[in-house]
């Protein structure tokens, strides 16, 4: 099949549709009838295991690709600790070393966005309200992708504060609330407040450091983790933008 | 064929391949990995306790919290504690005992999570499970006694190699100790011939 290759350029030389093609692919054709047959194998070689390699790497770099239910902003990840579990899922979980919340265990929902598709900005204040599906406990939590090196940062300075003046562990900023520690209306409603300053009621500090905002709703011990039917009867938290400087 | 038309072949052909190297690198993940949970958590198999591997530090830093945790970012209310099994050596009892916290089990083979229970399942406040192959099961059937009823609760493990994981929420900063110790102590023993 290849020597065939070989012996057909030279009849098919293509000078009458050359001259309209532009001149810059005239001449990369030109370099590759000079690298020849064995050159376009290694080239053909080199992009599938580059591109195959590249982008399977892009699609098990931690966040789950699909398999997820979305619901307003906030997206379900029921199948992530199944049995039946997609092959990404598999992968992210083998790289990452992640134990996954099982099926019976509870429920994993992310959000990126507020309720009106944007996405969520480190500078704004955000309103988290309304009430969660059934479930005994659950915990909301925000997260930022580049928290790592932010907390080495302020884990360093702290160690360097208690060195000088002997100040014990002031407390790292909270990260999150639990379905017990959040303060609820008269109803038993809840709203939380995402914000870089501090909010009176339930204030949700927003994270330092660099990356995207993700807002992480666990819920523990619950029944929709076997149907999400019930998450959109019960309805999940609204997340509003308040306001931005 | 033209040289351009060479090369288009040739991108094509590249782009196929991609598409079989994606698929295969994907799948062959799980098997070649060397941090995921399982071969983590291999390190505890020798232990008769579980051993905590991501400490809950809300209220402020945790007593016997591990150095250099494995895991990903984890809820900072939950603590979790795993413990390797090998269901060579025979079947595995996982006994819990529960305590006032909300508390989960949850069963993890090769290819992910297989069972889970919760402190709800508790028996005068203790969940007790025994992990076996499909064969050790088939044998304890073999080898029941017709008069005395089991009370044990038996799961089939999907594969040989294998981890539990507990997760114990500390629904208070002041649960704190409190669910550290309790993801710590579950015990997971070789279950060997009762008689």
């Amino acid at each position: 099949m290849l020597t065939e290759k070989i012996a057909l350029p030279d009849s098919g030389r293509a000078a009458s549709s050359g001259r309209r093609l532009p001149a810059r692919l005239l001449r990369g054709a030109v370099r590759l009838r000079r690298l020849g047959t064995v050159g376009l194998v290694l080239y053909a070689l080199a992009l599938g295991a580059g591109l195959g390699l590249a982008t399977a790497n892009w699609a098990t770099r931690g966040r789950y690709p699909f398999g997820g239910v979305t619901l307003n902003a906030w997206t379900a990840w029921p199948k992530i600790g199944a049995r039946d579990a997609d092959p990404y899922v598999r992968a992210i979980h083998a790289r990452t070393g992640e134990v996954p919340l099982a099926l019976g265990e509870g429920l994993l929902l992310t959000a990126l966005t507020d309720d009106s598709g944007r996405r969520l900005d480190p500078s704004c204040r955000y309103r988290i309200a309304g009430a969660t599906p059934p479930s005994r406990a659950w915990t909301l939590t925000v997260e930022r992708r580049g928290r790592a090196r932010a907390d080495a940062a302020t884990d360093a300075a702290k160690t360097e504060g208690s060195k000088t003046d002997g100040a014990g562990d002031a407390g790292a900023p909270r990260t999150g609330f639990t379905s017990t520690e959040v303060l609820r209306d008269r109803d038993g409603r809840f709203a939380v407040t995402l914000g870089p300053v501090v909010q009176p009621g339930n204030w949700l500090p927003m994270p330092a450091g660099e990356g995207s905002i993700r807002l992480v709703l666990r819920l523990y011990d619950t029944p929709v983790a076997a149907s999400t039917g019930v998450l959109e009867r019960e309805g999940v938290p609204s997340i509003t933008r308040e306001d931005c400087p | 064929m033209t040289p351009l038309g060479r090369f288009i072949l040739a991108t094509l052909c590249g782009l196929v391949l991609a598409g079989l190297v994606h698929v295969a690198a994907v799948l062959a993940i799980p098997y070649l990995a060397t941090g995921d949970a399982l071969s983590q958590a291999r390190a505890t198999l020798a232990n008769d306790t579980s051993v905590l591997v991501h400490a809950v530090e809300t209220g402020g830093k945790a007593e016997g919290a591990p150095a250099a945790g494995w895991l990903p970012r984890q809820d900072p209310a939950v603590a979790v504690g795993v413990c390797a099994y090998d269901l060579d050596d025979g079947p595995v009892r996982i006994t819990a005992e529960t305590g006032p916290l909300l508390e989960t089990i949850a069963l993890h083979g090769r290819n992910g999570a297989y069972y889970a229970i919760t402190d709800q399942a508790a028996l005068r406040g203790t969940v007790e499970l025994v992990i076996m192959t499909k064969r050790q099961y088939d044998e304890a059937l073999a080898s029941a006694d017709e008069d005395e009823r089991n009370r044990d609760m038996r799961i089939v493990a999907p594969s040989r190699e294998g981890f539990v994981s507990i997760r114990v929420l500390a629904a208070l900063p002041s649960q704190q100790a409190l669910a550290n110790e309790a993801a710590r102590s579950v015990s997971c023993t070789i279950d060997g011939p009762d008689e």
